[in-house]
């Protein structure tokens, strides 16, 4: 077997080089129920991360992957930059849930990738678009067990803004987000 | 699940030489998974997402950039060393003098007119690619008294699949100062050279352009369950 291509960091100079033109606005062919996924990322020192490269890919409101694009850029996928603030934004279609070959089922989630200055290897992530309790059987969510730590991957419904989930990301230290590797 | 062979390659997150790892590295022990359905697939970049031109960051502007003139070229394997077919590659770096066209760069050289110094292309039916460019300048850095980065060109990866996504840097053979990179060096001593490309004459352009060689894997099939 080939030794993979070691990971680099992203470095603080990507902006004018990789964000896409309307790249917070994931594009799909059908319809599907609209909302905003959006937060802050924070590091060890609770300091906002403003210099995050943030990318989403994910399933249409039906459960099914995205394949094809628009003639602009693929279906499906997001791709953003953190704010001074650390703040992101994406604004999608609520993901359905999905099944996986063993039968498993998925609950409505985001595959999320983080790059950053500081980061040697992207943070890779899933964050669920719904309660604790609609996620219990989901394969990471089983795979992580303790709620509190699961708890750092569920966005929040806004109580005044249904479209809204808030989804803030804290790298290291207190409430770190669980990351994933595969 | 097979192991893979990342952890002999890949950097750790935190690698206190480089001070940026500090605060942003995460403590917790990653959560282990298998890809899941969506993650074995991934976006699909429609066929005028890429411009041909895009592939020679040399002709951006109205006359040819300053600096040495090379050629990339590569292939993009699995870990079977299978290729990667068309697959979107982007590519970015500094200038010439060591300067990037962006607002927070303070490193004080020049920028030049005539080079943006970003590209993007689709590797071919063989996983092949090939980009036009001016060899990169290092430059100074404060992660560290008198650092300065070594000569490297950034790439970006997608692959067919999510879980295959990858960015890193390209370096250049004999460069006094890899030595003294803690970025280069974050990576365990067994992957170091896979991120150096070899000297490639023969696919410079005779007269014109240095010839450099770097090809690239990507992990699975055999690491993860993608089928890809």
């Amino acid at each position: 077997m080939a030794k993979p291509t070691p990971s680099q960091t992203v470095g603080p100079f990507f902006a004018r080089e990789l964000l896409w033109s309307d790249g917070g606005t994931v594009l799909f062919p059908g319809r599907g129920d609209r909302v905003t996924l959006t937060g802050r990322v924070f590091d060890g020192a609770g300091a906002p991360i403003f210099d995050a490269l943030f990318e989403t890919w994910q399933a249409d409101a039906a459960g099914k992957f995205p394949s094809g694009g628009d003639g602009a850029r693929p279906y499906g996928y997001g791709r953003v930059s953190t704010d001074t603030d650390g703040r992101y934004a994406i604004e999608t279609v609520m993901p359905g849930s999905f099944r996986g070959p063993g039968g498993e089922t998925y609950a409505p989630q985001i595959s999320v990738t983080i790059f950053a200055r500081g980061l040697l290897k992207a943070l890779q992530t899933r964050v669920f678009l719904a309660p604790l309790d609609a996620i219990k059987d989901d394969p990471l969510a089983r795979a992580i067990g303790d709620p509190d730590r699961l708890r750092t991957l569920i966005a929040t419904r806004d109580p005044g803004d249904p479209k809204m989930y808030r989804w803030d990301v804290r790298l290291r230290g207190a409430g770190e987000a669980v990351f994933i590797e595969y | 699940m097979v192991e893979t062979l990342a952890a002999d390659v890949h950097p750790p997150y935190l690698y206190p030489d480089y001070k940026s790892t500090r605060l942003r590295a995460p403590a917790q022990p990653l959560v282990r998974v298998a890809p899941n359905p969506l993650e074995a697939g991934g976006p699909a970049f429609p066929r005028h997402f890429v411009k041909d031109s895009e592939a020679d960051l040399t002709t951006w502007g109205k006359s040819a950039p300053l600096g040495e003139k090379m050629v990339l070229v590569g292939r993009v394997l699995d870990e079977d060393s299978r290729p990667v077919r068309r697959s979107l590659i982007e590519v970015w770096q500094a200038n010439a003098s060591g300067k990037y066209p962006h607002p927070v760069d303070d490193h004080d050289a020049p920028l030049d007119l005539n080079f943006l110094g970003k590209g993007q292309l689709l590797t071919d039916a063989e996983g092949r690619y090939r980009i036009v460019t001016v060899k990169p300048g290092a430059y100074p850095w404060q992660n560290h008294a008198f650092g300065w980065r070594p000569a490297h060109i950034h790439l970006s990866l997608f692959g067919n699949a999510y879980a295959q996504r990858l960015i890193t840097q390209m370096f250049f053979p004999g460069d006094p100062l890899l030595a003294i990179d803690p970025i280069f060096n974050s990576v365990p001593e067994a992957g170091r050279k896979l991120l150096i490309a070899d000297l490639d004459l023969e696919h410079g352009v005779e007269g014109v352009a240095l010839g450099y060689r770097f090809d690239i894997v990507l992990r699975g099939p055999r690491a993860t369950p993608l089928g890809v």
